[in-house]
């Protein structure tokens, strides 16, 4: 349905794909019947997951208005936890594709999701320097334009989730899927 | 000890809790008493909570009763009544649900207003006076399903033409239109997500992170992880209505909802004990609520980690 052909012209690129997906450590994520393995890579993914989508969220939402009597600043300490989910959501993710690289590699919606993590964590960037940094922080309201950067970081992130998810259904079937 | 033991244990719980909880709830609205109408909420919530493995277990209740080829019932036993008492069941289930929700979004305002809102007493009265009906509806066919002695006539004869399986019909509805599955997997992690916000930004807060943040302003986000909860036992629901048996005959699974029913008790000491909400902005939170802090965190991890594994661990899928 979603797949792309533009590596479709490109055997090489294919092969090289191919070759990743066939090397023994990826053999072993899809193949081993260890729950350390596919399962427990997963695992991590989706509770890295949690970890970095619901503090981002936390950040957002009470830029927009929830819960106002909780100051604004000191949330700033929850950054380095979010650091951590983040980079343990990038490594399981790097060994997933590995194992699975010639579809999601030619699946549009991989591309998708990555398009809205990657504006996720710019968009992050932009409000810690321009929120956080900001001594006057928990003393006045929020700029329209910042209330829209933090709208757009929620759409963002759940655009990333909805685009993960259907990752198992949408475009070439991978056989990981469950 | 099987599930179907289970349910035959768990079965009385909804429509006695209820019953209790409504008696003393009236009872609270017309003396004016703030503290027992607290009281009231508290059970309509627990009831709420015990309801879910309640209503769960009945599957493998059916499945043990019916396990015959084709899904024949044992001697006595009639499908349709089953069939009948599910239906009134799930009802019963949602109206219950819905009623701990209110009750709940009513416990966390009292906190902070020291008595129960208005608005709140009157959506709970109508809500559990309507859900004790529909439970008392259920719990009565589920009990003509064994106990024959108490019907004026045949099973057979008292529902027939009167039961569709309307709950078998919503299952085939998920399964039939393929989009639901996923679209309801996307808004099971979304509701993960947003129940993570509070479990990550309040416990670790009481565990000693942010300490500035005073345990009253933490508080206010508390309904944001009941919506993701909400959210996550709608589309859990429709997940298991699809394929009752990927559940029912799944370890993983019995423990997901051990889990969740844990979660409901542990929310409760942050709303209804007095301990955290005396950590102020920069304070060290007390022993007791730190250990709560960490079991909510240990509660709702096992919660996506059994989750998460019911294909790998269990047999789902």
């Amino acid at each position: 349905m979603l797949a792309c052909g533009h590596f479709g012209s490109a055997p090489h690129m294919m092969n090289f794909l191919r070759l990743i997906e066939q090397s023994s450590f990826s053999q072993w994520v899809v193949g081993s019947s260890s729950v350390f393995a596919y399962p427990t890579i997963l695992l991590l993914h989706t509770l890295g997951m949690g970890i970095v989508v619901g503090i981002s969220a936390g950040i957002d939402l009470r830029i927009l208005g929830l819960a106002p009597a909780v100051p604004l600043a000191p949330l700033e300490r929850f950054f380095p936890l979010f650091w951590v989910g983040f980079w343990v959501n990038a490594t399981t993710g790097v060994i997933l594709l590995a194992a699975d690289a010639t579809t999601k590699f030619t699946n549009l919606d991989f591309y998708v999701k990555m398009v809205f993590i990657a504006l996720a964590i710019v968009i992050l960037r932009v409000l810690r320097r321009r929120v956080f940094q900001d001594p006057a922080i928990d003393k006045k309201t929020f700029s329209s334009d910042v209330k829209l950067l933090a709208a757009a970081s929620m759409l963002c992130w759940i655009g990333a989730i909805v685009a993960g998810r259907l990752l198992g259904y949408l475009g070439p079937v991978s056989g990981l899927t469950e | 000890m099987n599930l179907a033991h289970i349910h035959l244990l768990l079965n009385h719980f909804p429509t006695i809790g209820f019953g209790i909880a409504l008696a003393l709830f009236l009872v609270a609205v017309v003396g004016k008493n703030e503290e027992l109408k607290r009281t009231g909420l508290v059970i309509f919530f627990l009831i709420a909570a015990i309801a879910i493995p309640t209503y769960l277990s009945g599957n493998a209740a059916v499945e043990t009763l019916c396990s015959g080829p084709d899904g024949a019932c044992l001697p006595g036993v009639s499908e349709i009544t089953i069939r009948a008492h599910e239906d009134a069941a799930l009802i019963a289930f949602a109206l219950m649900e819905l009623t701990g929700f209110i009750a709940w979004l009513g416990l966390w305002q009292f906190r902070v207003l020291s008595h129960a809102p208005r608005w709140n007493v009157a959506a709970v009265l109508l809500l559990s006076i309507l859900a004790f009906g529909f439970m008392a509806r259920a719990a009565n066919i589920g009990g003509e399903i064994r106990h024959t002695e108490i019907l004026p006539a045949p099973p057979e004869a008292a529902f027939e033409g009167t039961s569709q399986g309307f709950a078998r019909n919503l299952g085939a509805g998920v399964n039939a239109h393929q989009w639901i599955w996923p679209a309801s997997e996307a808004l099971h992690f979304i509701g993960l997500c947003i129940l993570f916000t509070v479990v990550l930004l309040l416990d670790l807060r009481i565990l000693g992170m942010a300490k500035r943040i005073s345990f009253p302003a933490i508080y206010q986000i508390l309904p944001l992880g009941m919506l993701g909860f909400a959210t996550n036992l709608v589309t859990g629901m429709v997940f298991f209505l699809a394929t009752p048996e990927q559940y029912t005959q799944n370890p993983v699974f019995y423990w997901k909802i051990v889990f969740v029913v844990l979660g409901a008790v542990n929310v409760l000491y942050f709303m209804v004990i007095d301990d955290p909400w005396t950590v102020g902005s920069g304070d060290d939170a007390p022993l007791t609520a730190r250990i709560m802090a960490g079991s909510a965190i240990c509660v709702w991890v096992g919660v996506l980690f059994f989750g998460h594994m019911l294909p790998f661990l269990g047999n789902a899928f």
